[in-house]
């Protein structure tokens, strides 16, 4: 059955992580610079700082989500094991989906580390807004993903390779970047929570378009 | 009128780029016309000379 | 098509462009009348907008060929596409350079993060992109499938991408709004200007697209000896 291949594409990716927490660290870690140099190239806004935080979280996310896409290939690459992968029966829109949900939930651990930081750098103080904040991170994550996996296969074949993937994802995760800044923006500001429709509608028509495409798609990337 | 130095710049703008980008075209042909008939050429006096 | 038609429809092209272009400075300068808030600086939209136009039209093209790539796996279409991504590129760089141009001596800045600016300049980024993935792709078979589905996300992004920046400046308003309107007594001139830029873009695609067939020719080549 192809759930369970797909089951065992995503255990196999999070068992190994489990292990060694390479990607994890690195990602954490990142994040976490990320936050810290914010600090510095804003300390100009001092005050206002907290109108900045919404964008800085999701550059944190995103740059260290980067991050972890790059490697969920790039060690398949180095390992040789993308052939291994290839051979496996499964259609190759199954491997996708397995590596597309290893990826989601190694960012979704990430960014609820870097955020409770940013709580910590930032003195903010949220508790009602949590299981919204939650929502918008699980979609904007999910989108973010869905094409970040394929691109990553893309990028980790060529001659670039990691310097490759920031330059072709960026622009084309813009709508899920703008929508979840403005969504969270909107969550902290505690303005009116109707208007976060909107953004969350694009996120998840993004995300559901990218799936689909990608999973049809994911076989003319991997290389023979 | 400063303005009509700005529409001006604008037109030149296109037509620079332009320029430039049908120019680029144009001697990429020719490089890969000159690489072709040189290959071709190296290739036949190759048979010739196993004739 | 035969060799000889080919060359005889580029001459046909040749000169209809060479009328056309005539007649659209002559409607975007002569013709059409003088704007009333911004002058005479506002006749560059009669080649701005056609331009962004022609390379969305350029992009659209990408996209059914980087379909047909998928479909057929025909290198004809790979290197449709490529021409297509190419050329779109060229007209968006044109469309910002003279968008920048358009908005300093309006809004006194070189650049506003208005929502045609800035979508233009992130739908340059990603067929950039396109053209990037290209550059590092060695083998022609997978370089043309790759391209293809990044052809086909890029496309299937751009209105996703527009429809959040326009929705994010509504949000964040400018004091810089852009002037879309197109009052009746322009319709004629940019009418004009828009098909002459649709015809530039069919003889652009031409010429680029026999530039990479010569190409992929001399590559096959060189594989052949090598």
């Amino acid at each position: 059955m192809a759930m369970k291949k797909i089951w065992a594409i995503f255990q196999k990716d999070l068992l190994i992580e489990l292990r060694t927490k390479d990607t994890l660290n690195s990602m954490l870690f990142f994040g976490i610079v990320v936050l810290v140099v914010f600090n510095f190239a804003l300390e100009s806004l001092r005050d206002s700082v907290h109108s900045a935080v919404p964008g800085v979280l999701w550059v944190a996310f995103a740059f260290s989500g980067t991050l972890g896409l790059h490697r969920m290939f790039a060690s398949e690459k180095e390992n040789s094991c993308l052939q291994g992968l290839l051979m496996i029966p499964a259609d190759r829109g199954g491997i996708y989906l397995g590596k597309m949900l290893a990826a989601t939930v190694f960012m979704l651990i990430a960014e609820a580390i870097i955020f409770v930081l940013s709580l910590v750098f930032f003195n903010l103080t949220v508790w009602k807004e949590i299981p919204y904040l939650v929502l918008i991170c699980l979609i904007g994550t999910l989108g973010f993903t869905a094409v970040g996996t394929l691109l990553s296969a893309i990028a980790v074949n060529t001659k670039l390779r990691e310097v490759l993937l920031p330059l072709i994802l960026f622009p084309v995760i813009l709508p899920v970047l703008v929508n979840a800044v403005e969504a969270t923006a909107i969550l902290l500001n505690k303005s009116d929570y109707g208007a976060l429709k909107l953004p969350l509608t694009v996120m998840s028509v993004f995300t559901i378009v990218f799936v689909t495409v990608s999973y049809l798609l994911f076989e003319y990337v991997l290389e023979d | 009128m400063d303005k009509m130095h700005y529409l001006f710049a604008a037109f030149l703008a296109i037509w620079i780029i332009l320029s430039i980008y049908l120019f680029s075209l144009h001697s990429r042909e020719k490089k890969i016309r000159k690489e072709i008939e040189r290959l071709k050429s190296s290739r036949q006096s190759a048979v010739g000379n196993r004739q | 098509m035969s060799e000889r038609s080919q060359s005889r429809l580029d001459t046909v092209l040749g000169v209809v462009l060479a009328f056309g272009m005539v007649a659209a400075l002559y409607m975007a300068f002569i013709e059409a009348p003088r704007e009333k808030t911004m002058g005479d600086l506002q006749r560059i939209f009669y080649f701005h907008v056609p331009i962004a136009i022609a390379g969305m039209t350029s992009f659209a093209v990408n996209f059914a060929a980087s379909l047909m790539v998928l479909i057929r796996k025909n290198r004809w279409w790979d290197h449709l596409a490529l021409a297509a991504a190419e050329i779109g590129v060229v007209f968006f760089v044109i469309v910002l350079v003279t968008g920048s141009i358009w908005a300093k001596p309006e809004w006194l800045v070189w650049w506003t993060w208005s929502p045609r600016l800035t979508a233009s300049l992130i739908l340059c980024l990603l067929y950039a992109a396109y053209l990037l993935i290209r550059n590092y792709i060695e083998d022609p078979e997978r370089r043309a499938l790759v391209c293809a589905v990044f052809g086909i996300i890029a496309f299937l992004d751009a209105p996703l991408v527009w429809f959040s920046i326009r929705w994010w400046r509504d949000i964040h308003p400018s004091p810089m709004l852009e002037t879309g309107g197109l009052s009746p007594s322009m319709r004629p001139a940019f009418y004009v200007c828009l098909a002459v830029f649709q015809v530039f873009l069919v003889y652009m695609l031409r010429r680029r697209f026999f530039l990479e067939s010569m190409r992929d020719e001399l590559e096959t080549f060189e594989r052949q000896i090598g």
